[in-house]
């Protein structure tokens, strides 16, 4: 909407709040070929120590159920058929198991031009931090996405 | 209760290799569902050829799974500490993915002992993703199993 004021460096994106739930946390372990039996088998997840099933390394990624993507995308002034993920980063405080309830932040960290030159149009790099906390309010996942908006050649 | 012990690594130690694929377009369908990641680029033919592609690519983050994944297999969830993955090259229908890596180097993070890991996925000779990664491992010095929660 054009109402709506432009993001800037700093701000909240949107925010997310969603369980860690047993049969994502399955589908998501066989999307991304995870064979450890922590991950489907809530005996050996007791076995390694873990108070319930574990989830994969990467599976936060779920929020994208939760969050309107186009909208943020909107929101950020983005064209979604240019936009590609350049890098993501992860930082991980302790392991999420099923059953964790987390709310994630999403701010804007990063807003820059880049690259262009012999021809090339720019690209907008957009930086954008999500730090998932639990129901203790303790943060459990840092997650950090680079997205990069292709120019439009002149 | 009875913990797993962080892997043994030395500088050089290579992490097991594995091999994904090919990749087909219902295990980018797959990827979309499980998290919930339904920009047209990645399901939509159409859409993708108007974005500039030949056909749908994979979103970065089904190779990042893959590859954290991968990497936990043999490390165990809870030790991994920080993770950094590059797209270099877009992943598309029918490419096979190697997934290899080593030990860089060995230290310290927050008073624990952990290894650097250079990580990467090719399709055939083209690195498509390049990551690093930070593990607690065992360096000896532990006197028993060690676990965070």
């Amino acid at each position: 909407m054009s109402a709506e004021r432009t993001r800037t460096v700093g701000d909240v994106l949107d925010e997310v709040a969603f369980t860690v739930e047993a049969g994502k946390v399955g589908e998501f372990a066989r999307a991304t070929h995870a064979t450890d039996p922590v991950h489907s088998d809530p005996v050996a997840a007791a076995a390694a120590g873990f108070g319930a099933l574990a989830a994969t390394p990467t599976h936060v990624v779920v929020s994208g159920h939760h969050r309107d993507q186009r909208a943020m995308v909107e929101r950020l002034g983005l064209a979604l058929e240019r936009v590609i993920v350049g890098s993501v980063r992860w930082r991980y405080r302790r392991p999420l198991v099923v059953g964790d309830e987390l709310r994630g932040v999403r701010r804007l960290v990063g807003d820059e031009r880049v690259g262009g030159g012999s021809g090339r149009p720019p690209m907008r790099r957009i930086t954008l931090e999500t730090t998932f906390v639990d129901a203790a309010g303790e943060a459990a996942v840092e997650w950090r996405e680079v997205v990069l908006e292709r120019g439009v050649p002149s | 209760m009875s913990v797993r012990e962080p892997v043994a690594v030395a500088t050089g130690t290579a992490v097991p290799e594995r091999e994904v694929g090919p990749i087909t377009p219902t295990d980018i369908v797959r990827f979309a569902g499980a998290g919930g990641d339904f920009n047209p680029l990645h399901h939509d033919p159409a859409f993708a050829r108007r974005a500039g592609f030949d056909g749908v690519i994979a979103m970065g983050q089904m190779q990042a799974g893959m590859l954290a994944s991968w990497l936990t297999d043999w490390c165990g969830v809870e030790y991994l500490r920080e993770l950094d993955v590059r797209f270099r090259a877009p992943v598309r229908p029918g490419a096979v993915l190697r997934f290899t890596g080593e030990a860089t180097g060995l230290g310290d993070l927050d008073g624990e002992p952990v290894a650097a890991l250079a990580l990467r996925a090719a399709v055939g000779e083209d690195e498509v993703v390049r990551a690093s990664a930070v593990i607690a491992v065992n360096d000896g010095s532990r006197a028993g199993p060690v676990g965070r929660s």
